[in-house]
């Protein structure tokens, strides 16, 4: 989230966009209606925020929602690209904003183009752009050109319009399924949202990322956002809410393969040296008042994770041990590591906190993946889909000779450590119980395990130890590092004067310095652990004298306990709030008050030096083109891989062209139906009553909801003869499920331009362990939903397409 | 329209055999009473059948009672409150379950006692409490004593119907009339049972026709108090409830199982009766033996608390 | 003296996330039922009994076509509850006093006192009340009778996130919900209507409602329905005493002897008496 989850109460308009908040965030979900029951938000006169939610069933969220509209999955770009262009047909973009606090003005390099479909520089056999090709024309000091009047033909702002005119209110109804009234009645709330004392939120989650297009259907909404100056302020932003409990500290600590902690880059072969890193991974600076805050640093925070992970093994001589990074050449996104096994070519997975079997995409090719191993280790508190796999539908356990290994694990609620939500903030909590049984704490469990790696390697040697022979183990037992220790490395701190940093500031590129996480330095400085803090709602006049919702006391969150990220863009250029009522930050005159300030706390805005808003890009600004992303500059609408219609607005390329299709890659056959043969949209989701797999061992909430079932729009269960309750068969080109009807009018048909198709649900969360599967152990051999998903992901983050495949359904004698 | 959106209590067995039992021993003290207060010496015979087999069907009523309980051994929580620091008796009038409870302990008090006094005076009790007990109860104390034990027979008989109207099931408490109806068939089950068992006295053949006679009457006022339970069920719009399904069937037997005590013959009486519209039914149904009658308005008796008490709750 | 404490529970913001029914489980250590698919909407729970002192009920009524607005009026969600009536049904016909009135005025069920007739489950007109085999006694929502005792909110109310369930006294909820209502018939919903806030149905709720359609489409008695055990005791007894007047009078007729009659038996029988 750019914002955080109270700051929500703070918007006029709310766009729910691939998200059920409703169900999967029910908790977060409070700030959406405070909102709506505010009398003082909301468009026009105000009289309640109104919540807008574009989905492809009518959820528990349309339930509270005012309008809700039902959208073919997989289509949000045209919903946001038609907004985009109502917005800047009918002139209601932020004009001041945009002119000064985006790359509107930059001059793209001649040579970018978008025809048929297909951006500049694409290369069809490695199904490839050369982003390189989407750049700005630069003056001899590498500066972007600029055009403040936003006319060239080349701006950003230009190319932008042109792009977008092709999203008329008509074609979004084609490929959305929305009718046009209602879109145009949507685009009239949202055009009101340009107004500088107006501001609208999106909202987003997996139902935007689970596509080919994962990366540009939330740019689009980021670009409508930038485009109603809405990025940086109270009650606006782009808002992501994040999956897990921890999953946003997940991801900052780098559970994802390509990044470093703090979303530094994994460094790519080639780059032999420090120098060569930064030299190809740093954000350049591009105009003269860019800060470019990461790019200027983006050593100094390489060299102290360096520090903090190789102590003194790591100096300025050997170039602070940047060659034992690992410098992957390959993908190595989850999909990649199933893919690896099917080829044969994985030895062995650890899966800790992770069910690969129910997860997949395509369980079948995981299961198969699975038995490829010569072994599996399952580090969890219950067994899992994946530590019985060998019981899964269509394995014989007695051809399987995968040795699976499963470690009793401690759950969260049996150790302390820190959870980071949505909101970025960090917070702590206490251990409430003790371990039970014989399990062990995951992190202990991995400094065993590593500590007997280190000691073969002592004793056996090896081809390239010193990563593992070197590596700090600074704890007072190495092999039981605390939480509490391991916060203190990520905080990092001074090696001279032996103390805990208070800012990411102080971090330095001569090895005077460690932070394991330089997003979290300043989280536990000398005077304690701040994420332990709890000054909140018992005294809101002194723990939120803005009365923003900052609490600044309560917990800390990331990047220097600042709640709204950006926010120097919630003023204008002399530094006054945009709408005196919601400030962000605001120039007093002598300093930046209000949230932490994303800017030099002293820097006056009439400085003629002031940096631009956006401290962390090369431009200054936010990007409404951008060359970062590797599918294109400007989001495009492209079909899901499996789609009923061809794209209606280039069918020659209608799926993305740049995603990476596996099982042709590897030789396989091709796993992809047709929707001749398939002629029904599904899409997989979540329900409030689970989470995930692991509640299929809670009773409670297994009463809750008891079986596997789908959703059945009306129409289609009369013409199929389904009723309520009936068994039902839901098959793909690559498995089916047999689960339970519920026939509703909250699924429907959509008609795409004359095409008529129907969509429906398919929850995510049974499989063949858990509570229910042993009520009905046949049964629940067809309960994976992910039997039906394809092999297939985003892009640029390789998600997988769980949310839009094609099926077939037929009633069960 | 009355709607309906409470749950069934699961009344089932246990109370439909208390309310059949129930209605026989109340019906029987009743009418030992009225044969002693208005028939002839010789019903006397009569009259001391009835109390004799009023008592032990009553003994039944309370084990019934307190095995549907969920805690039979908390029984006595319907006449102590032992809400802590609260004690006493536990007694309101307008709980018909909680007036039921005590007249139940108090009619027992007296169909016990005339139980005794009907033994003694067959010779079948000796010794000084049976005769303590005959002389305690003889003349107008007796007679008296009679009486209240009758009305609280009454109440025994038909406070279940009541019982049933005062909640918010449906059908139960749309017909103000089940506790009327539940007593006349009450009256009428127990008029038939005392009919057959004085054909084992000797000496009592009059009165069998005399009860033959008012076993007729009783039958007529539940048929009329059955009309009266449908215009009350009606009245809410329930009708399609309490006729839906197996019901309809049911209670159509219901009133075929009151043919034969209307149509049964019954000594001198019969002149009497003989221009009214059941003696017609009576002489084309050319007599009915009393077993048949027995038969027939037991299991009527039966079957019509089963239809009340079960037709609302499923 | 304590006050008297209320549940202001508002339909319109509820998004039927169940945490109230889990919560009530989990404080109170209700096991639940075994589990059954129901697919009715998204409720398996079914009902109110022993096991679920909460339960939320779903009623789809999405109008068909690809948009529509939520607003809580097109798929309602209600959390049912007992209502701890003013005037309560089930209070009146127990027969133990094992249901009593707290210093809170909250309705409860003394589970020592409670032998288990069941009474008070055909009296409550809310089908609220449950029998459970384990026990042998009935229960229902105590109002969280021990938290409240302890200054605690009630554990459904705690956990509700939308503040659809809001509790305090009864007079603040009773506010709460004026104002709430006059938002919305602000806003020109004006199918929003309370339930039980007033003393038309029961005398008032302390569990009182705001509704986004006719009571009868959430299973609750309209102000018509809402109406007491009692008011039987009167036409009941009443019936009962008529028909004991008319069986009197039936045994009289049949029993007493018309003067000719009984001389001509007389006769017969002074005749017999003489013969022998
Ligand atoms: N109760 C519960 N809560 C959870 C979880 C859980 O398992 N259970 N899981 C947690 C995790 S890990 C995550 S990642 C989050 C996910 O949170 P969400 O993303 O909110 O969850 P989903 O149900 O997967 O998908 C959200 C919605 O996206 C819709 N959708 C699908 N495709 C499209 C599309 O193309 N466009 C639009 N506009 N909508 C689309 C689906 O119909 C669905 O209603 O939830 C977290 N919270
Ligand atoms: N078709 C389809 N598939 C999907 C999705 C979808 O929307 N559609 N959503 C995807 C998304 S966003 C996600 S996040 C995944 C979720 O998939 P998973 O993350 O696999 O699901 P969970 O059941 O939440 O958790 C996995 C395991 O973690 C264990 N666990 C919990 N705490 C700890 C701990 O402290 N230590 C250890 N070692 N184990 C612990 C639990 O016992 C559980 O077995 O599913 C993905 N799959
Ligand atoms: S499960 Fe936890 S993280 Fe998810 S909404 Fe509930 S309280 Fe929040
Ligand atoms: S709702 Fe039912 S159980 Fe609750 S107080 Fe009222 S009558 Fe009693
Ligand atoms: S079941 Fe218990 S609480 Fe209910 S009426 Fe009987 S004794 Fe009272
Ligand atoms: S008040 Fe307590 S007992 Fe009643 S429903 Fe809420 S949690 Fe359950
Ligand atoms: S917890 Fe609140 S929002 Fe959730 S179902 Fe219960 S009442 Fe509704
Ligand atoms: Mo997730």
């Amino acid at each position: 989230m750019t914002n955080h989850w109270r700051d929500i109460k703070n918007s006029d308009l709310i766009l729910i966009n691939g998200a059920n908040p409703a169900e999967a965030h029910p908790v977060g979900f409070q700030w959406f209606m405070r909102a709506k029951l505010d009398p003082q938000r909301g468009p026009g006169n105000g009289g309640g925020a109104k919540i807008i939610h574009a989905d492809p069933r009518f959820s528990r969220t349309s339930a509270v929602a005012d309008i809700y509209l039902r959208i073919r999955t997989g289509t949000d770009v045209a919903y946001f690209g038609g907004l985009i262009n109502y917005v800047l047909q009918h002139n209601l973009h932020h004009a001041e904003y945009v002119t000064h606090y985006t790359n509107a003005s930059f001059i793209v390099k001649e040579g970018y183009g978008f025809t048929d479909g297909l951006f500049a520089a694409y290369d069809p056999e490695h199904r490839a752009y050369d982003t390189k090709a989407w750049g700005y024309e630069l003056d001899e000091q590498g500066f972007a050109k600029r055009d403040m009047t936003l006319q060239h033909p080349r701006c950003v702002f230009q190319l932008m319009k042109q792009h977008y005119a092709r999203y008329t209110p008509e074609m979004v109804s084609r490929i959305t399924g929305i009718p046009q009234d209602d879109f145009l009645k949507v685009a009239q709330l949202v055009g009101q949202m340009g107004r500088p004392d107006k501001v609208m939120t999106i909202v987003y989650a997996v139902g935007l990322t689970h596509h080919t297009t994962g990366g540009q259907l939330i740019r689009s909404g980021a670009v409508l956002q930038l485009l109603l100056g809405n990025i940086g302020r109270p009650g606006g932003g782009m808002n992501a809410e994040r999956g897990h409990a921890n999953i946003q500290g997940n991801t900052d600590h780098a559970i994802s393969w390509e990044i470093l902690p703090g979303y530094l880059a994994i460094p790519s072969p080639g780059e032999r040296t420090l120098d060569d890193y930064v030299r190809e991974k740093a954000p350049k600076k591009l105009d003269p008042n860019a800060w470019n805050f990461f790019g200027t640093n983006y050593r100094k925070f390489m060299v102290s994770l360096l520090k903090a992970w190789y102590g003194d093994a790591a100096t300025k001589e050997n170039d602070f041990a940047f060659n034992y990074i690992p410098k992957p050449a390959g993908n190595s996104s989850w999909m990649s590591i199933y893919d690896q096994a099917l080829k044969g070519k994985m030895e062995g997975v650890i899966l800790s906190g992770m069910t690969a079997t129910s997860i997949g995409p395509d369980s079948n090719q995981v299961l198969q993946a699975l038995a490829n191993l010569k072994w599996l280790v399952v580090m969890d508190a219950f067994p899992t889909t994946s530590s019985e796999f060998w019981h899964g539908p269509g394995m014989d356990p007695a051809k399987i000779q995968t040795e699976v290994f499963l470690l009793p694990c401690t759950h969260w609620i049996e150790k302390d450590g820190t959870f980071v939500n949505s909101g970025r903030w960090v917070q702590w909590k206490d251990q409430v119980i003790p371990p039970q049984g014989e399990a062990r704490h995951d992190h202990w469990i991995l400094a065993d395990l590593f500590h007997r790696v280190k000691q073969l390697y002592e004793r056996e040697g090896g081809a390239f130890p010193d990563p593992v022979m070197h590596l700090t183990m600074n704890y007072k037992d190495p092999l039981r590092p605390e939480l509490d220790e391991i916060a203190q490395e990520i905080n990092g701190k001074n090696l001279v004067t032996g103390k805990r940093l208070a800012t990411f500031a102080a971090l330095k590129d001569d090895g005077t310095t460690i932070a394991g996480d330089w997003i979290y330095t300043g989280h536990y400085p000398e005077s304690g652990n701040l994420t332990k803090r709890r000054e909140g709602v018992q005294d809101p006049q002194k723990n939120d004298p803005t009365g923003m919702g900052f609490y600044p006391n309560w917990a800390w969150s990331w990047p220097l306990n600042r709640r709204v990220m950006y926010n120097r863009a919630s003023a204008d250029l002399q530094g006054r709030p945009w709408d005196p009522k919601r400030p962000g930050i605001q120039w007093n005159g002598h300093r930046w008050v209000g949230d932490v300030p994303d800017y030099p706390p002293t820097m006056s805005p009439s400085d003629p030096k002031a940096w631009l808003p956006f401290i962390m890009t090369g431009e200054g600004t936010g990007r409404l083109f951008s060359s970062t992303m590797i599918d294109g500059p400007f989001p495009e609408h492209y079909e899901p891989v499996e789609s009923p219609i061809e794209n209606p607005l280039h069918p020659r390329v209608s799926s993305s062209p740049v995603a990476f299709l596996y099982d042709k890659a590897a030789g396989r056959p091709n796993r992809f139906g047709t929707a001749e043969e398939f002629p029904i949209i599904a899409t997989t989701y979540r329900l409030t009553e689970h989470e995930h797999y692991i509640t299929q061992q809670v009773p409670h909430l297994v009463q809750l909801q008891p079986e596997a079932f789908v959703e059945l729009p009306e129409g289609l269960a009369r013409e199929k003869g389904i009723k309520t309750g009936d068994m039902v068969r839901v098959r793909s080109k690559r498995g089916e499920i047999r689960v339970r009807a519920i026939v509703t009018r909250r699924l429907g048909q959509l008609d795409l331009g004359g095409t008529k198709v129907y969509q429906i649900g398919i929850p995510i969360h049974w499989g063949f362990v858990g509570v229910s599967a042993e009520l009905f152990p046949e049964k629940s051999q067809h309960w994976l939903a992910n039997s039906l998903t394809p092999f297939v992901g985003d892009a640029n983050a390789r998600t997988p397409e769980f949310k839009a495949f094609l099926v077939n359904v037929e009633k069960m004698a | 329209m009355a709607e309906h959106f409470v749950k069934p209590p699961h009344w089932e067995w246990y109370i439909l055999a208390y309310f059949f039992l129930g209605g026989l021993t109340g019906g029987l003290y009743a009418l030992g009473t009225m044969l002693r207060l208005w028939g002839t010496a010789e019903d006397e015979a009569a009259a001391k059948v009835a109390f004799v087999a009023a008592f032990p069907l009553l003994l039944v009523c309370p084990v019934l009672l307190a095995l549907d309980l969920g805690q039979p051994a908390r029984f006595w929580h319907m006449l102590i409150d032992t809400t802590p620091g609260r004690g006493g008796i536990a007694f309101k009038y307008w709980s018909p379950m909680s007036i039921g409870s005590w007249v139940l302990l108090v009619y027992g008090a007296f169909a016990f006692l005339s139980f005794l006094e009907a033994l003694a005076l067959d010779g079948r009790l000796r010794g000084g409490l049976g005769s303590a007990i005959v002389r305690a109860l003889a003349g107008s104390g007796g007679r008296a004593f009679n009486i209240i034990g009758a009305i609280l027979g009454l109440f025994v008989a038909s406070y279940t119907g009541v019982l049933l109207s005062v909640s918010n099931q449906p059908i139960w408490s749309d017909a103000w009339a089940l506790g009327g109806l539940f007593l006349a068939s009450g009256l009428s089950g127990a008029a038939a049972l005392l009919a057959w068992l004085t054909r084992y006295r000797r000496g009592a053949e009059a009165t069998e026709a005399r009860l033959a006679r008012a076993e007729r009457y009783f039958a007529t006022l539940e048929l009329v108090l059955i009309v009266v339970f449908f215009v009350n069920v009606a009245g809410a719009g329930m009708l399609s409830r309490a006729l839906a399904g197996p019901w309809a069937a049911a209670w159509a037997l219901v009133v075929v199982s009151l043919i034969p005590s209307l149509a049964a013959r019954g000594g001198p009486s019969i002149q009497v009766a003989s221009t009214s519209g059941p003696a017609a039914v009576a002489r084309a149904a050319g007599g009915v033996s009393h077993a048949a009658v027995l038969v027939s308005v037991l299991v009527g008796m039966l079957l019509m608390r089963f239809v009340v008490i079960f037709s609302a709750q499923f | 003296m304590p006050q008297a404490v209320g549940f202001f529970t508002d339909t319109s913001v509820c998004i039927g996330c169940k945490a109230c029914e889990v919560a009530c489980k989990e404080w109170n250590q209700l096991k639940g039922n075994p589990p059954e698919f129901r697919g009715d909407s998204f409720d398996n729970t079914g009902k109110l009994d022993a096991q679920n002192w909460r339960h939320v009920a779903f009623f789809d009524k999405v109008p068909e076509g690809p948009v529509a607005t939520g607003n809580g009026q097109a798929w309602l969600m209600f959390s049912d509850v007992c209502k701890h009536c003013t005037h309560a049904a089930c209070m009146e016909v127990c027969p133990t006093g094992a249901i009593i009135r707290t210093e809170f005025d909250t309705v409860f069920i003394q589970q020592d006192v409670c032998n288990g007739c069941r009474d008070c489950i055909a009296a409550c007109p809310f089908g609220v009340i449950g029998f459970s085999e384990e026990t042998g006694t009935v229960h229902k929502c105590t109002f969280c009778y021990d938290r409240l005792q302890n200054g605690l909110t009630p554990a459904c109310a705690k956990v509700c996130p939308t503040q659809a369930i809001q509790f305090g006294p009864l007079e603040e909820m009773q506010k709460k919900a004026d104002a709430r209502l006059a938002q919305l018939h602000g806003q020109g919903q004006t199918q929003a209507r309370l339930y039980g806030r007033d003393d038309k149905v029961y005398g008032g709720l302390k569990a009182f409602f705001l509704l986004m359609d006719k009571p009868e489409v959430y299973g609750l008695p309209n102000e018509q329905n809402a109406v007491l055990p009692r008011r039987n005791n009167r036409p009941g007894y009443l019936g009962a005493f008529a028909t004991a007047v008319l069986g009197v009078l039936a045994g009289l007729v049949a029993f007493r002897e018309r003067g000719e009659v009984r001389r001509a038996e007389e006769a017969l029988r002074t005749g017999r008496t003489d013969k022998a």
